[in-house]
């Protein structure tokens, strides 16, 4: 079957940063991605042309691969930074539009591609060891003795996604249940190697948004719920159960690629559905109250064993197996024709019925300290559920890493500002020394420098949608925004605080505006005032490698000289 | 007849100078990658010339015909294909405008043009026939003296002596060859830890070569791409990464010794083989294979779960709880491992149980049936590791007394994408080829080798002949393992020796003319490299160029010696080879700033593979120039190959296949 066909030679580009059909879709790329950032951006609905369902977006996530592009360029940034949202759940906007920013500020600057490389992989050395570092300024440090900073934490990424539509209680309600949700996989006691739990999410649609929640243990789905009338009669403590990874329908799965001659007289269905019914009464025998099997139960088993009182669920899937043996301390039985051993019953404290909507399911209690949960999340329609789904696994992602690395970055572009001031500055001073390492002229350093931070503030400056102008003080370099409509003489009076929140507007501030030329200064180290907490947080580890995936992609996209479509 | 198309020496000057064209934008220091797309629609980045010139897809038979010759002279020395053509273009070019000067005119010919051709071909068949006979000769004396030998001594020494210079040969070799292949920022990066990755996998008392092809044949086991992490996240693991996940549940243990042994196929017997035939019949049942009476279908099942649980009471008396499976097991299996509190891994690769069982020494299970001790692993710990979006297995394995001085341990590739982590992995197999050939052992064969590509070359010639694997360094009684500055050094003293050897050979009487053209041709040449090199200013370049006329001039043979003590006076015992640029801080302080940083931070290229670059450009040179008609032939498409039929003008054929 060898169908051979001309292969036709490649399309080539020769410089493809100098094409302007390129640089003109990067720049349609900046401006679409640009408008989705923060918590004001824009949403964007992606349809596909056969009429498939509509998808409101504004996460990189879900917007990023809707983009297709049969320009390698594109495509090259957009699975970078997907790449990064795959491994980190957030950050993606942060990422692209400054790894974009980057690449068009080195172009207007008209450095010679290599020089703009290394000044940025310089710059983002400094960067990074300046966040890594004890005296960042913008850092915080998170305290999990109180949840306050990680309910701010969890705020931040939630209210950043405006496609869930959220009101400000709705947001308040999903922020703590997502953190009670990441403290209830954390498992108390077990001293050395900590295995997190998992959380089962379960969405239901229809219904308000408060009506979310969040149960320790796992909820399975029942559909016949009427088969379940006698749970008010089962003790409340240390039901057995057993757990099947085997089908029970009576298949024959594992017998190899031969023939089986039936002869007429002999029937193998019912020899296997007894072999099945011994299985039951082993199980009825066993005292076993709870029978669930990964896959289909034969009829007659189930009739079965439900005439014993025992409760039967099936077809759980293979994604609930995990949880499931973690939760009952089960192990999943696959072999029918042996005795099931003691040991492999697991244990479940208490059965109940909960209905949600339309949904009705079963709640299973760990018998003792266990790291599962599940979280119920409803919203109104499907869209924004899909949505708030999304974001809450991101959450759940985020509020993990903070395991490894306890800080979080100031938010609300204040982190952002910051760094900017920092690099002018702490460059600036070393500019000689930088300047004999990196090979290049002090003009040509300045340049890289000057495009390095103003794609830094063009991030932030990104998070103001409504026309209003983006402001950085002279003190601190935080972010501030400044509404369009608001005139007032003093500008201080309109300001109110900056953009993390921390910095509250004071009469002998100074400010200026974002992408302007100002006086290059040490940004002061925020006072030590524990009252003050910060209102947007985002994820240290996330972002810093967000700041890296994006100088990195930038420098190799400007680090490109010559472009081959395989036109195949 | 099928149309038939003339190749003019033009046409293939021409050819040749697109080639270069497209690969001259990812040359040099100054040179960038080349984003390509796949068939698939992946956009790959490199900076490879092998994979930069495959990408094009070309039509034209000529320049397939070329990038062959590159693809093969790559995959046997990993570097070297974009200087290959930039080489190749520059001798036709300058074999052309010899041609066009003065066309050969003791014969006659039809036109011009075929006159031009064949001067062409006379000149390329010269100047192999040279290069084959004297080169070897000219680099011993004209370019060894100025580089150092690359022991493989040091590679171990420098375990033990502790000091910023210790591994720099090696490691500048390394970083030259990075600095080529992905760009200047993260070359540092990555030869350290590709120094790393071989100094763990040092064998004790053997070859260099042994080790080096152990990692070269392993390196797919041997690495794991993670992509959404920037380069810098790259690091070595102890240990193995077995690349799946755990089927049953993962132990939880701390770290301790696990025992694990290896199943190439099902531990469940299969009941029916294909073919076989199971008849169940109402009266006396009866299986067919082994005659046994049975009621009921149900009694094999549950013969086969007997035969299991028997298999299983054997591996946890061995004290077994680690499963390495070739193969996916069946339900029954798992959770018979998990009930016997085992953990199962599952379609794990063949290379990477081959390589299991060569670290752990054990022996895989073909029979489940009989287990013995000799079967079972020891690991120091058997644990998940998360790499990038997967769940792998980690091993270490204990220290056995043969293993001394390996240290097993495995790379994490990461880059930002599927596309940059292959472009770093292409890099390391290439460097890892690179440093083979590096130290390939110059063999007993290699001049009669080379005759023997020369003859077949004439008659029966595919082209996988005419790549030297062994440059005749015999006679010179050389080492392998010469190492020379990179930054054009190897072509400026191989320019001034092959001068040398012009002047010295008009004096002799016998082939005066053609032997002064030749290897003054050769000679301009290869100037075609560092002129590139320092493209971006060409004041540089001439900079460069006195600056080497002058160290030729000064010392032209004890210099390296000069050098040497005055070095290692200064800088204790450590032979540091950057020599050229120390010294000239004297002699040459006029010169520029930026020259001089190029030239220190340029590392190291090796000779033996500059010398069997330049051989297979003169082969191919040569080749080509042998072809002067393309015969385009009409083949329907289902037959299995096409093939292009050069024909040559002196009834020798060339082929180039698909």
């Amino acid at each position: 079957m060898s169908r051979l066909s001309k292969k036709s030679p490649s399309l080539c580009t020769d410089l493809p940063l100098d094409n302007a059909d390129i640089c003109k879709k990067l720049d349609l790329l900046r401006q679409l991605l640009r408008s989705c950032f923060g918590p004001t951006g824009r949403l964007k609905q992606v349809h596909n042309n056969i009429g498939g369902h509509v998808v409101t977006t504004s996460t990189s996530s879900v917007l990023l691969p809707a983009i297709s592009s049969s320009q390698p360029f594109i495509n090259l940034i957009k699975t970078s930074i997907l790449n990064h949202v795959s491994r980190f759940s957030d950050c993606g906007l942060f990422a692209a539009i400054l790894c974009l920013s980057l690449i068009e500020q080195a172009k207007q600057s008209g450095l010679r591609g290599n020089v703009a490389i290394r000044v940025n992989k310089h710059l983002l050395g400094l960067c990074t060891s300046y966040l890594l570092g004890e005296d960042c300024g913008c850092k915080v440090k998170l305290d999990f003795c109180s949840s306050q900073s990680l309910i701010t934490l969890a705020r931040s990424v939630i209210s950043s996604k405006p496609a869930c539509v959220l009101t400000e209680p709705e947001t308040l309600h999903i922020s703590r249940l997502a953190v009670q949700a990441f403290l209830l996989t954390v498992p108390c006691s077990s001293p050395g190697i900590v295995s997190l739990g998992k959380i089962v999410t379960v969405s239901v649609e229809g219904h308000g948004v408060l009506n979310s929640a969040v149960f320790p243990g796992v909820l399975l789905d029942m559909p016949d719920v009427f088969t379940v009338d006698k749970l008010e009669n089962l003790p409340s403590d240390a039901l057995r159960m057993v757990l099947f990874s085997a089908s029970l329908a009576g298949d024959l799965s594992e017998l190899g690629d031969g023939i089986i001659e039936v002869h007429p007289g002999v029937d193998t269905d019912s020899q296997i559905l007894d072999q099945l019914l011994e299985l039951g009464k082993q199980v009825v025998k066993d005292e076993v109250k709870l029978c669930v099997c990964q896959k289909v139960i034969h009829p007659v088993l189930q009739q079965y064993l439900r005439g014993h009182g025992i409760i039967v669920v099936e077809r759980l899937g293979i994604t609930l197996m995990e949880p499931l043996t973690q939760l009952t301390g089960a192990q999943p039985v696959a072999t029918l024709h042996t005795t099931i051993p003691a040991k492999a019953y697991g244990r479940v404290r208490d059965l109940r019925i909960r209905t949600f909507g339309s949904k009705t399911m079963l709640h299973l209690h760990p018998p003792g300290d266990c790291a599962i949960c599940t979280m119920i999340l409803c919203h109104r329609n499907e869209t924004m559920l899909n949505e708030l789904k999304g974001v809450c696994q991101k959450t759940e992602h985020v509020l993990r890493l903070t395991l490894r690395e306890p800080s979080a970055l100031l938010g609300g572009g204040c982190t952002e500002t910051h760094l900017a001031a920092y690099i002018r500055h702490k460059s600036m001073n070393e500019i000689q020394e930088t300047v004999s390492a990196l090979g290049c002229s002090q003009t040509e350093c300045l340049l890289g420098v000057e495009g390095f931070c103003r794609s830094l503030e063009a991030v932030a400056a990104a998070l103001e949608h409504d026309g209003g102008s983006s402001l950085m003080d002279l003190t601190h370099a935080h972010h501030w925004s400044h509404p369009a409509d608001v005139l007032t003489e003093h500008m201080g009076d309109s300001l109110g605080s900056c953009g993390c929140g921390i910095v509250e507007s004071s009469p002998n501030q100074k400010w200026t505006y974002l992408n302007s030329k100002y006086p290059q200064f040490s940004p002061a180290p925020l006072s030590e005032d524990a009252s003050v907490q910060p209102h947007v947080l985002d994820s240290f580890t996330a972002k810093l490698n967000a700041l890296q995936v994006a100088v990195e992609t930038a420098n190799l996209a400007l680090d490109v000289r010559y472009l081959i479509q395989d036109v195949n | 007849m099928p149309p038939v198309e003339r190749l003019h020496l033009d046409h293939v000057v021409q050819t040749v100078c697109a080639l270069e064209s497209v690969v001259l934008r990812s040359f040099g220091p100054e040179g960038g990658q080349v984003l390509f797309t796949r068939d698939t629609g992946q956009a790959m980045l490199s900076r490879s010339g092998a994979r930069i010139l495959t990408a094009l897809r070309l039509e034209h038979p000529l320049a397939r015909m070329v990038v062959e010759c590159v693809l093969k002279h790559s995959t046997v020395t990993g570097d070297g294909s974009k200087t290959f053509i930039l080489l190749l273009a520059s001798l036709l070019r300058m074999i052309h405008k010899m041609a066009c000067k003065e066309p050969n005119v003791s014969h006659t010919y039809t036109s011009r043009q075929t006159a031009e051709a064949s001067t062409a071909r006379h000149l390329a068949d010269k100047i192999l026939a040279f290069a084959l006979e004297e080169l070897d000769d000219l680099i011993g004396m004209g370019v060894i003296p100025y580089g150092c030998c690359l022991s493989w001594e040091d590679f171990t020494a420098k375990k033990h002596l502790s000091g910023p210079s210790n591994n720099d040969c090696v490691q500048k070799l390394l970083t030259s060859f990075f600095h080529s292949r992905l760009g200047r920022s993260h070359c540092d990066f990555i030869s350290k830890l590709t120094y790393e990755l071989l100094t763990h996998w040092k064998f004790k008392r053997d070859q260099p070569s042994l080790s080096l092809e152990f990692v070269n044949d392993n390196l797919d086991a041997l690495h794991t791409p993670v992509s959404g992490f920037p380069i810098s996240c790259s690091r070595l693991i102890e240990g193995q990464v077995i690349h799946r996940d755990f089927a049953t549940p993962c132990p939880q243990t701390e770290q301790k010794a696990v025992k694990a042994a290896v199943f190439s196929g099902y531990l469940q017997p299969k009941l029916l083989n294909a073919g076989q035939v199971l008849q169940l019949g109402c009266g006396e049942q009866w299986m067919e294979e082994n005659s046994k009476n049975n009621r009921s279908i149900v009694q094999f099942s549950a013969w086969t779960e007997r035969s299991l649980k028997c298999v299983f009471a054997n591996l946890q008396s061995l004290g077994v709880s680690v499963i390495l499976s070739a193969v996916k097991q069946s339900a029954a299996v798992l959770s018979l491992a998990a009930q016997a509190e085992m953990c199962v891994v599952e379609c794990v690769s063949e290379d990477e149980l081959s390589l299991f069982a060569q670290l752990s020494g054990a022996k895989p299970v073909s029979d489940c049936w009989m287990v013995e001790p000799e079967h079972v692993a020891t690991l120091t710990f058997c644990r998940p590791i998360l790499l990038g979006a997967h769940r792998y297995v980690h091993v270490a394995f204990n220290d056995s007394e043969e293993r001394v001085t390996v240290k097993p341990c495995s790379l994490v590739i990461c880059g930002l994408g599927e596309g940059q982590t292959e472009q770093y992995t292409c890099a390391f197999r290439d460097a890892i080829r690179m440093l083979l050939s590096t130290w390939e052992p110059m063999g007993m064969t290699a001049t009669t080798a080379s005759k023997r590509t020369l003859q077949s070359t004439k008659s029966t010639s595919s082209h996988v002949d005419q790549i030297p694997n062994v440059p005749p360094f015999q006679q010179s009684g050389l080492q392998p393992g010469y190492v020379i500055p990179a930054g054009g050094t190897f072509e400026f003293l191989l320019h001034h020796a092959l001068l040398q050897n012009g002047t010295s050979c008009s004096a002799s009487d016998d082939i005066v003319t053609s032997g002064l053209a030749v290897s003054q041709l050769l000679a301009n040449a290869l100037l075609i490299v560092p002129r590139q090199i320092y493209s971006h200013s060409p004041r540089h370049f001439l900079q460069a160029q006195a600056r080497f006329q002058t160290i030729i001039q000064n010392h032209s043979h004890p210099f390296s010696l000069v050098y040497k003590q005055e070095h290692s006076s200064i800088f204790g015992e450590s032979a540091f080879p950057l020599e050229e640029d120390k010294l000239t801080k004297h002699r040459f302080t006029e010169a520029d700033v930026s020259a001089k940083l190029f030239m220190s931070d340029s590392g190291l290229e090796s000779v033996s593979c500059k010398y069997q670059l330049l051989l297979a450009v003169l082969q191919c040179l040569s080749s080509i120039l042998h072809v002067d008609t393309v015969l385009h032939t009409h083949t329907a498409l289902h037959t299995q190959s096409r093939r292009l039929a050069n024909t040559s003008w002196e009834g020798t054929d060339d082929e180039t296949e698909d």
